[in-house]
C-alpha cells in the first residue's frame, strides 16, 4: 500500500492531477481511494461524473454515518470527499480533523494499494496539515507552476514539511512550459527534492473537466496522458525518504535571477 | 511577562461577573456546554440565569451562529429577559463567530449585551474591560464610569503582577494558619492593651463575608477602616456597600474611616496602607485582598483571603499570619446580608472561652 498527499498553491491543478493519477492507477487493477479534502468537493467529480456527498454533511444529520453512505466508486477507484462548512463560516481545519479520522476509523487502509489524498492549498494550519503531519499519507507530492507565487507556495509547503518533519516524493511540473523549466529545476535542486513529473498545460484538462471526466478518458493518445502515466508511475516507485529544505527569502529571488 | 504555569482565573469568567454587575437577567455563553461550568454555577446562585449555546465539533466545523440565534430567541420567548448578556469562548472566537450578528437576526440586538472574549485574552480583568466598554458603548454606563473602571482594573491586574498570584512563574498552594490559634493571638494582644486595626479591603460581594470579622469584634476595641463607601460604583456595587453599613450599623459598629468603594481594592488599599503606617497598631487585620495594603514587615499583620494559592503567595511575601477562607466567594453570592466567616467563628469561639 503507498499512500501520498498532494499539496499546491490553490488553483495549480492538485485535484485535476489526483484525478487523472485515480484514474491511470485504477486501469492497472490497482485498488485506489482518493479522498478530496477540499470543502469545496471538487476532487471525485471527474471521476464519478457529479458532485458525491460529502462525509461532513453526513455527520452533520447522522453522527456515524456507515461507510457505503460516503465512499463512491467507479471500478477499482474509490472516492470520498470529506467536505467542509459554507465559505465563511465555521473551520475547515477542524473539519478535516474530524472528517478524516472518522473515514480513517470506519476504512481499513491495508484494503487499498494505492490512496491520495487531495488537500486544499498550502499547509496554512495545523487542521489542513493533518493528512501529512499524522502520517495518514506516507509522504507529500508538491505540485508547482514555473511561476513565482506558485514556487513560493512550494517552498512554503517545503518549509511545512522541513518542520514537520514529513518526507516529500518530489515536485510536479505542472502547466509546464519549455521556457518555465529551469526555474523549476533550480528550486527542485535547492530544497533537493526531485522533479518526478512534467505535465504540460492542454486544453485538454478544461475539455475534460466539462465533460466531467479525466483527460486520460477523453485523450487517451496525448502527449499529456503520457506525461500522467509516467509521473504515476514514478510515483508507484518513489520511497518517501527525503524531508526537502526550504529558502529564504532572498534564495527565492535568486531562483529568477539570470547570474544564479 | 514571564509564562505563569499555574491555572488563572478567566477573562470570560470576569466577563460574566461584570455582566452580572451590570443587572443582566440572563447570560448565554456561545461555547461548548464545558465552558465556564464553574462560574456559571455560582453566578446562577446569585440570580443571574446562565445558558451555553453547547457548542460541539459539528460546530466548530460549519459554524454555530444559527444555533445561538435560536437559543437567544428561546431564551426571549420563554423568560423575556430586559437585558442580555452574550459572552464568547475559545471555540467560537477562533472560529469567527459574530455575536452582535446573531442578536440582531433573533431580534434581541436591543437589549444584548455582547462581549467578543475568550480565555486566551491575558488578564482575567480584559473580559470585565470588554464589558464595560461595549456597556459604555450602548449607553448602559456613562464613558466617565468606564474610564474609572478600566483604570481600577488596569490597577488590579498589576497589583496581581507585582505582588499577587501572577507575581511568579508558579505558586504552591497553602492552606493557611490554624484560625483558633489566630484568633487567639488577636485576644491575647487586646487582653494586653494593644492597639489592632482590622481593614476590609474586599472585592465586591466578597465583602459579605470578609466583614464578618468586624462583627465579631464588635464589643472589643479593634479599630475599623472599610472600603465600602455607597456613593461609588455601579448601583449594584453601592447596594453591597449599603446593605453592610446598615448591618454594621445594627450592631453598634462605628467605621473609622470609609477608604473607598468596593469596586476600588487597589487604591483603597493604598489609602489604608497609609493610615496604618501613621497609625502603627500592635497588629493589624487585613481582609478581602490583603496584598493591596502593603505593610508586611512594617506591622505585624494577620492577612485574610479566599483561596489555597492566595495564601501560600500572602505567606510568602511576609505577611505573619494567614487565614484561608476558603469559601469566601461561594458563601457571598446570593445574599445581601452578612455571612459567618472562618475567623470570625474563631474569634467567637476563643471569646466564649
Amino acid at each position: 500500500m503507498k499512500s501520498i498527499a498532494i499539496y499546491g498553491k490553490g488553483g495549480i491543478g492538485k485535484s485535476t492531477l489526483a484525478s487523472n493519477i485515480a484514474a491511470f492507477l485504477g486501469t492497472k487493477g490497482l485498488k485506489i481511494l482518493l479522498v478530496g479534502c477540499d470543502p469545496k468537493v471538487d476532487s471525485a467529480i471527474n471521476i464519478i461524473g457529479h458532485r458525491i456527498t460529502p462525509l461532513l454533511e453526513l455527520m452533520k444529520i447522522q453522527s456515524r454515518p456507515p461507510s457505503e453512505s460516503f465512499i463512491f466508486r467507479k471500478g477499482e477507484i474509490h472516492c470520498v470527499e470529506i467536505g467542509g462548512p459554507e465559505p465563511g463560516i465555521g473551520c475547515a481545519g477542524r473539519g478535516l480533523i474530524v472528517g478524516i479520522n472518522y473515514l480513517l476509523e470506519n476504512l481499513n487502509v491495508k484494503d487499498f494499494d494505492f490512496i491520495i489524498f487531495d488537500v486544499p492549498a498550502d499547509i496554512v494550519c495545523g487542521g489542513l496539515a493533518i493528512v501529512a503531519k499524522e502520517g495518514y499519507a506516507e509522504g507529500v507530492l508538491i505540485v508547482t507552476s514555473d511561476e513565482f507565487t506558485s514556487l513560493y507556495a512550494a517552498n512554503n509547503i517545503c518549509r511545512g514539511l522541513f518542520s514537520l518533519k514529513v518526507p516529500s516524493c518530489g515536485i510536479v511540473y505542472n502547466k509546464a512550459t519549455s521556457n518555465g523549466l529551469k526555474f523549476v529545476r533550480k528550486f527542485a535542486e535547492k530544497v533537493e527534492l526531485p522533479i518526478i513529473g512534467h505535465v504540460p498545460r492542454s486544453d485538454g484538462f478544461i475539455n475534460a473537466e466539462r465533460m466531467r471526466t479525466t483527460l486520460i478518458e477523453i485523450l487517451p493518445n496525448s502527449e499529456v496522458t503520457n506525461a500522467i502515466i509516467s509521473l504515476s508511475l514514478n510515483l508507484l516507485k518513489s520511497d518517501f525518504r527525503k524531508i526537502p529544505k526550504w529558502l529564504s527569502m532572498e534564495e527565492m529571488e535568486g531562483i529568477f535571477s539570470e547570474n544564479s | 511577562m514571564s509564562l505563569i504555569i499555574h491555572p488563572r482565573p478567566s477573562p470570560i469568567a470576569a466577563a460574566m461577573y461584570m455582566m452580572r454587575d451590570l443587572n443582566v437577567d440572563v447570560i448565554v455563553i456561545h461555547g461548548p456546554s464545558g465552558c465556564c461550568f464553574g462560574p456559571a454555577r455560582l453566578l446562577e446562585k446569585d440570580g443571574v440565569k446562565i445558558f451555553t449555546t453547547a457548542l460541539s465539533d459539528r460546530e466548530f466545523i460549519f459554524g454555530g451562529e444559527r444555533r445561538l440565534i435560536e437559543v437567544l430567541k428561546k431564551i426571549d420567548a420563554i423568560f423575556n429577559p430586559k437585558l442580555i448578556g452574550v459572552v464568547g469562548s475559545c471555540a467560537s472566537m477562533i472560529i469567527g463567530e459574530n455575536l452582535k450578528k446573531a442578536a440582531e437576526e433573533a431580534g434581541v440586538i436591543e437589549k444584548a449585551l455582547c462581549c467578543n472574549i475568550h480565555s486566551g485574552y491575558g488578564d482575567n480583568t480584559s473580559g470585565a474591560i470588554e464589558v464595560l466598554k461595549e456597556a459604555s458603548n450602548i449607553g448602559l454606563i456613562t464613558k466617565e464610569e468606564y474610564e474609572r473602571q478600566k483604570k481600577l482594573l488596569e490597577m488590579a491586574s498589576i497589583l496581581e503582577r507585582t505582588r499577587g498570584t501572577a507575581r511568579q512563574e508558579y505558586i504552591g498552594n497553602y492552606a493557611g494558619d490554624n484560625p483558633d490559634e489566630v484568633a487567639r493571638e488577636i485576644l491575647k494582644v487586646l487582653k494586653e492593651g494593644g492597639n489592632i486595626i482590622c481593614v476590609l479591603n474586599a472585592k465586591k460581594e466578597t465583602a459579605f463575608v470578609y466583614a464578618d470579622i468586624m462583627l465579631a469584634l464588635a464589643q472589643t476595641s479593634v479599630k475599623f477602616l472599610a472600603n465600602i463607601d455607597p456613593n461609588i460604583g455601579l448601583p449594584r456595587i453601592r447596594e453591597y456597600s449599603k446593605e453592610i453599613l446598615r448591618e454594621l450599623k445594627e450592631k453598634g459598629i462605628e467605621i473609622s474611616l470609609i477608604t473607598g468603594g468596593l469596586d476600588e481594592y487597589p487604591i483603597s488599599g493604598e489609602r489604608a496602607k497609609e493610615i496604618l503606617l501613621e497609625e502603627r497598631p500592635d497588629l493589624a487585620i487585613i481582609a478581602g485582598i490583603p496584598h493591596a495594603v502593603a505593610v508586611e514587615g512594617k506591622i505585624r499583620t494577620i492577612a485574610v483571603s479566599a483561596g489555597t494559592r492566595a495564601s501560600y503567595n500572602l505567606k510568602s511575601i511576609g505577611y505573619d499570619f494567614v487565614i484561608n477562607e476558603e469559601n469566601a466567594h461561594r458563601a457571598s453570592l446570593g445574599n445581601r446580608r452578612i455571612q459567618k466567616s472562618i475567623l470570625g467563628e474563631s474569634i467567637r469561639r476563643i471569646l466564649k472561652e
